[in-house]
């Protein structure tokens, strides 16, 4: 029997019933709907944690004189020679940050506090949180800088603001403490008050004179794409012998963990919503095919092979599918067009804070997702119809006719 | 028909109900696949709704649990002004009375006193900033367990003794039996200085702790920094159940000016977590629930359709729509009770077993957990909420589903649905 008519007979069995099938398609729809949605927040969720991660000053690769990170002290360093940077695709990057970092205790007239001080290059900073904050008064201007800028939570914790002076304590090169004087170029803003309370910032050279050595403790770099990272990192690990060259995975783990349970998650929604659409699909199936008992043994009868008869029911279930399908998934980015720049979770602040979110809970819709989607909900399509066209199959023709 | 109806009438003369109600359990057997089908799909949304909200009832008692009995305890007691700024000198005057009065609250099992104070700590050459936490580690270890988990070493027994965290100790290249000097500045604005023995070392996992916390005896702390009979927090061990109403209590009756706060305003991350988690939980029984509820819809639509001929012929020898419609109500309701019956007798089995063995996290979430201070199991909770949330549900919509199928009915004219349905 040629394809094309078992497809008209299938289309029409389908429109013989509109209400019915109506309300199979809109299941389908919601579930399809559903699934992209929640997939697209997922994804959000999923990059903004990742970029979260690798813009706490740790960037996509980090490299660390050996021992930094049991021990993050201003004798765990290195020196970087004039000419450093290897030559690496300028099209891979987004850039490097050299940095000092100490642990430091800070003074207001009115306060102390335990704080990580970091010297930077400002210039540099674009690929850090530090460079894409907002800020009260001003920034650094650039690596020799002489002032500091302090989150907004710690400078409420001091009691102090922008233009006031500090005083910041930290360990020299040669073990001794030293104390300088700083003056507060401005306050920065971040999504979460967590980074706020810990980093303030200065010049890195400002930073070098007052710990008494030109040195860095730390290189941050930040690549354009993640999939660049493996043949990177490598790369990093030839190039600085003798330091260690690390990932964001293995600096921030938690984040990486989530980051690979939210690949989990996208397939945990789907086989939940397919459980629950199954049900119905296939209910919806064995009734039409067991009203046409007759109409399908008369069929037979005259010689419609019992192949043709399994084709034109799974060729139902997948028209059903196709359509609800491409409906479920033009309803499922209308809503991601509705919901825009995001859902607003702000109210939840310190709890997305801690578990390294951002506020605003933003849909990232990708194709590959949506493709998987629509391929997993056809081939359900087909699965769930073979029961049925099994079903009528068994019925012998005469049997059916005499129904 | 005739059959099913004289059947019934014999047992059931004068009585409509029951035979109403038996022509609906009949009737749902005439196509049994179906049925099973339907009451399939509603014991799949029941049972995953109800699986669900037990782990995530469970998980958010034992992470309540664990974060509170940590360190922070259930309720905190503070100056009001304390809270915002956390200065020094913004104290509960008059502890020792303060505490005796929250010990004699109903509800309060337990109770201890704290100061916090921040100092320069260093061991040799190397100093960092660090948050000095005076306490009373007998009165601790009855509000709070985290004394119960040094990782090395021992609780302070002396004046001069104390127990600093492994990210310290690391970072001053400092062990155990080592001093420790801890300067900071007293009440009055003088020099408060320590001289400390290292006998204990603690590893919470929480780095942040690790990195800037030190136990000293409270009233060594008390002397050194110039404070008299005045600490900065009372934390008060209670039942998390209980913990609102002894806020609500110890707030009548303590001075003006101190501030009760319960768990989940000390702890805001986590009531916030859990409200976070909660929604996106919601959305997701929702959309199952949704899922479901239409094939229930299109159930009734198909058994409304296939009968529409029955009907008028029912209503042609004199039964009242009302009760043919109340008939199809009677089938949505069995229907419904054959899915959550299906559903409970698989969960509530399967969720009381795991309630003594829990679920393993595996390793890769373990780590993850601990910062929400789940342990590597988790263990479901069987309350009323999580067991009757989705069965509460699943019957409105059957009955609306079943409402909506049937109410052609009323319109259907006998005679005509006779004729159109040959």
């Amino acid at each position: 029997m040629p394809l094309k008519l078992l497809l008209q007979l299938s289309t029409r069995n389908i429109l013989r019933h509109k209400r019915r099938n109506g309300l199979l398609l809109a299941a389908i729809i919601v579930a399809v709907g559903a699934v992209t949605v929640s997939n697209s927040l997922i994804r959000g969720m999923q990059y903004d944690m990742a970029d979260a991660a690798v813009s706490n000053l740790t960037g996509h690769v980090k490299i660390l004189a050996e021992g930094y990170r049991d021990d993050p002290n201003i004798d765990k360093n290195f020196v970087l020679a004039e000419n450093w940077q290897p030559d690496v695709a300028a099209e891979e990057l987004v850039g490097w940050a050299a940095r000092v970092r100490v642990p430091a205790v800070i003074m207001s007239e009115r306060g102390t506090r335990g704080i990580q001080f970091v010297g930077i290059d400002p210039d540099q900073e674009d690929i850090s949180f530090i460079g894409q904050a907002a800020y009260d008064g001003e920034r650094l201007t650039d690596g020799s800088d002489g002032r500091v800028v302090i989150g907004r939570a710690l400078a409420e914790q001091l009691e102090t603001t922008v233009g006031r002076r500090l005083v910041i304590i930290t360990q020299g090169a040669d073990g001794l403490n030293r104390e300088a004087g700083f003056r507060i170029a401005g306050l920065y803003d971040t999504d979460g008050t967590s980074l706020e309370k810990i980093f303030v910032f200065t010049g890195v050279n400002t930073l070098q004179k007052m710990v008494g050595a030109d040195v860095f403790t730390e290189l941050s770099i930040r690549l354009v794409r993640e999939p660049f990272l493996f043949q990177f990192k490598t790369s990093m690990i030839e190039f600085f012998t003798g330091l260690e060259v690390l990932d964001w995975r293995e600096l921030e783990p938690q984040a990486a963990a989530m980051f690979v349970f939210a690949d989990a998650a996208i397939f945990i929604w789907f086989f939940i919503m397919m459980g629950a659409l199954i049900f119905g699909l296939v209910n919806t199936l064995i009734t039409s095919v067991m009203e046409r008992v007759r109409e399908l043994g008369m069929l037979r009868a005259v010689g419609m092979r019992p192949k043709s008869v399994i084709v034109q029911v799974v060729l139902e279930s997948s028209i059903l599918m196709f359509i609800g399908v491409a409906c479920g998934l033009i309803a499922g980015w209308l809503f991601i067009l509705w919901l825009g720049e995001g859902i607003d979770l702000s109210r939840f602040a310190e709890g997305m804070d801690a578990f390294g979110m951002r506020t605003t809970m933003r849909p990232i819709p990708l194709a590959g997702d949506m493709l998987l989607v629509a391929g997993l909900s056809l081939l359900f399509g087909v699965l769930a119809s073979l029961y049925p066209a099994w079903r009528v199959v068994k019925i012998k023709p005469l049997e059916a006719l005499r129904r | 028909m005739a059959e099913i109806a004289a059947t019934a009438s014999k047992r059931d003369v004068g009585r409509g109900r029951g035979l109403v109600a038996a022509i609906a359990w009949r009737s749902l057997w005439r196509n049994r696949r179906r049925t099973w089908l339907t009451a399939g799909g509603i014991a799949f949304g029941v049972s995953l709704v109800v699986f669900s909200m037990a782990f995530q009832a469970g998980s958010y008692g034992d992470m309540i649990y664990n974060a509170t009995s940590f360190l922070t305890g259930q309720v905190q007691i503070q100056r009001a002004d304390y809270i915002e700024l956390s200065r020094f000198e913004q104290t509960i005057g008059d502890a020792t009375e303060t505490l005796r009065r929250v010990e004699q609250q109903a509800g309060v099992l337990s109770a201890t006193a704290r100061v916090e104070a921040f100092a320069l700590v260093s061991v040799d050459e190397r100093s960092f900033g660090a948050q000095v936490l005076g306490v009373d580690v007998e009165r601790e270890r009855q509000v709070v367990n985290f004394f119960d988990r040094l990782s090395r070493g021992r609780v302070m027994a002396g004046p001069d003794e104390t127990v600093i965290g492994s990210g310290l100790a690391r970072n001053l290249n400092a062990d155990l039996g080592d001093e420790i000097v801890v300067l900071g500045s007293a009440k009055r604005g003088g020099v408060a200085a320590m001289v400390l023995d290292i006998v204990g070392i603690f590893d919470s996992g929480i780095s942040e702790l690790d990195r800037s916390l030190l136990f000293v005896p409270i009233a060594a702390v008390q002397n050194e920094f110039g404070l008299g009979d005045e600490v900065h927090t009372i934390v008060v061990r209670t039942q998390v159940d209980d913990s609102r109403a002894v806020v609500e209590a110890l707030g009548h009756q303590l001075p003006e000016g101190l501030s009760v706060r319960n768990w989940d305003e000390v702890l805001p991350e986590i009531r916030q977590g859990i409200d976070v988690d909660r929604l996106g939980g919601m959305f997701m029984y929702a959309i199952v629930l949704m899922i479901i509820t239409f094939s229930i819809v299109n159930t009734f639509t198909m058994t409304v359709f296939e009968r529409l001929r029955e009907f008028s012929m029912l209503k042609a020898v004199g039964m009242r729509p009302g009760k043919i419609v109340l008939m199809v109500q009677i089938e949505a309701l069995l229907l419904w009770a054959i899915g959550v019956g299906i559903a409970m007798g698989l969960m509530v089995p399967l969720l009381a077993w795991l309630q003594s063995s829990g679920i393993y996290l595996g390793e890769a979430i373990v780590e993850l957990a601990k910062q929400y201070y789940i342990t590597d199991r988790i263990y479901p909770a069987l309350g009323p909420a999580s067991l009757l949330a989705a069965p509460a549900v699943m019957l409105a919509a059957t009955q609306i589903a079943a409402f909506a199928s049937s109410l052609r009915i009323y319109w259907l004219r006998a005679a005509a649905g006779v004729r159109a349905a040959e």
